[in-house]
């Protein structure tokens, strides 16, 4: 499993060349890194991942008004990749507070929905943990989403129709009816 | 008087299309009386209405009507250590890389203790992975391989643990309670019940019943 630090320099590298795709791929990896074992240096870094996806799949975020804040969230990675490997949780923590602090400077230029990309970022990663096999309670725990988010977002996708039931409806219809037998 | 254990998501996706009638509806016609954990309550009425999501703020304010009515009762949980017996076996069940998978929140194995503390037998449930652990665990065990890609070792101990505690229990989905409700009548007053039917079947899968496409074809065409 790659360190914290080789995380962050991928995510660096993909999002100074604008590699949508190469974020993405970070991003799955991430997501179930951070279900397996658990740490918030892990999510944060599947959040961050998702997040520049998005934004360099947005051509409006790199016109000339926006090369400022985008510049910022370049600078704040590099601030986090010059750590030491052996830097504590605590201290990582602080500089993704940063980095999103940059993130949401470049939306609040142009805001667009009621929902920031950070809020979308944590939602997805909550309700695909969701998909994985985690329960709601412990995506929702995980990410700090509402399990209404979640459900509301998890009822949108295919999630439910990829797993084959072992009882069938009318198993389940038997049972129900007990209660009002 | 018939108990329903009910957690938080079955409750979210009733509420969330409308259907928080079919609660009163059974409550009023089979004395049906769905209890709730007070986590449950925090989640859905208190956490809505204080912490000013507005997003939930209706659905919170018809759960907390139906709980004025006593359709929804709330329980003092009293689960401390069982609730911690059954999370430290689902949470010690699986093992991935060496690894235990923590699957369940406190919140969830909290229900599934008052459940065997109320000797309560039917849960109404619409989260997908308490559900399995209940029903399939082992379906379960094969979803978490094809999603990681990965062996998933099986602790026997605390398979059997969590097994002991559960295995009695029924899940039912918001999905079946509607169609029991649709059975005695509480469609009735929609000019095509079962039209009425199908359209909150969809519903509530869109609104996080963890029920599938194919199951709401499996029921429609079964006549």
């Amino acid at each position: 499993m790659p360190s914290w630090k080789e995380d962050i320099i991928r995510i660096l590298k993909a999002f100074k060349n604008r590699r949508q795709k190469d974020l993405r791929k970070e991003n799955d990896r991430l997501v179930k890194q951070a279900v397996l074992a658990f740490s918030v240096v892990d999510y944060e870094a599947a959040l961050l991942s998702y997040v520049l996806a998005k934004i360099v799949s947005k051509p409006r975020f790199f016109r000339a008004e926006h090369i400022t804040a985008i510049k910022e969230i370049e600078h704040q990675l590099v601030k986090l990749v010059r750590l030491p490997e052996s830097a504590g949780e605590e201290d990582l923590k602080h500089y993704f507070v940063n980095i999103k602090k940059a993130i949401e400077q470049l939306e609040k230029k142009d805001p667009r929905f009621l929902t920031g990309l950070l809020n979308k970022g944590r939602l997805k990663i909550a309700a695909t943990m969701y998909a994985q096999g985690i329960s709601l309670g412990r995506a929702s725990e995980m990410t700090d989403v509402n399990k209404q988010d979640i459900l509301d977002y998890s009822g949108k996708t295919m999630m439910f129709d990829r797993l084959k039931e072992e009882k069938t409806i009318h198993e389940r219809l038997k049972n129900a009816r007990r209660l009002v037998a | 008087m018939k108990d329903v254990l009910c957690d938080s998501s079955s409750l979210i996706s009733l509420g969330d299309s409308c259907l928080d009638g079919l609660l009163y509806f059974l409550h009023e016609k089979y004395q049906i009386r769905f209890i709730i954990p007070p986590e449950v309550e925090n989640e859905l009425i208190t956490r809505p209405i204080s912490g000013g999501l507005k997003q939930y703020y209706f659905s919170a304010l018809k759960m907390k009507r139906a709980m004025r009515d006593s359709v929804i009762v709330k329980t003092p949980a009293q689960t401390g250590s069982h609730t911690q017996e059954i999370l430290n076996a689902a949470n010690h069940m699986f093992f991935i890389k060496g690894k235990p998978l923590a699957l369940l929140h406190p919140g969830e194995a909290g229900m599934l203790a008052l459940a065997q503390e109320l000797d309560i037998s039917q849960v109404l449930i619409d989260e997908r992975t308490t559900r399995m652990l209940i029903e399939a665990p082992f379906l379960l065990k094969k979803h978490l391989e094809e999603e990681f890609g990965v062996t998933t070792m099986v602790n026997k101990k605390n398979f059997e643990t969590l097994n002991q505690q559960i295995r009695n229990m029924q899940v039912i989905r918001s999905s079946e309670l509607l169609i029991l409700g649709y059975e005695q009548g509480f469609l009735q007053h929609f000019p095509e019940p079962r039209e009425a039917l199908e359209a909150a079947l969809y519903k509530v899968k869109f609104s996080g019943c963890s029920i599938g496409f194919n199951e709401i074809s499996e029921f429609l065409q079964s006549g």
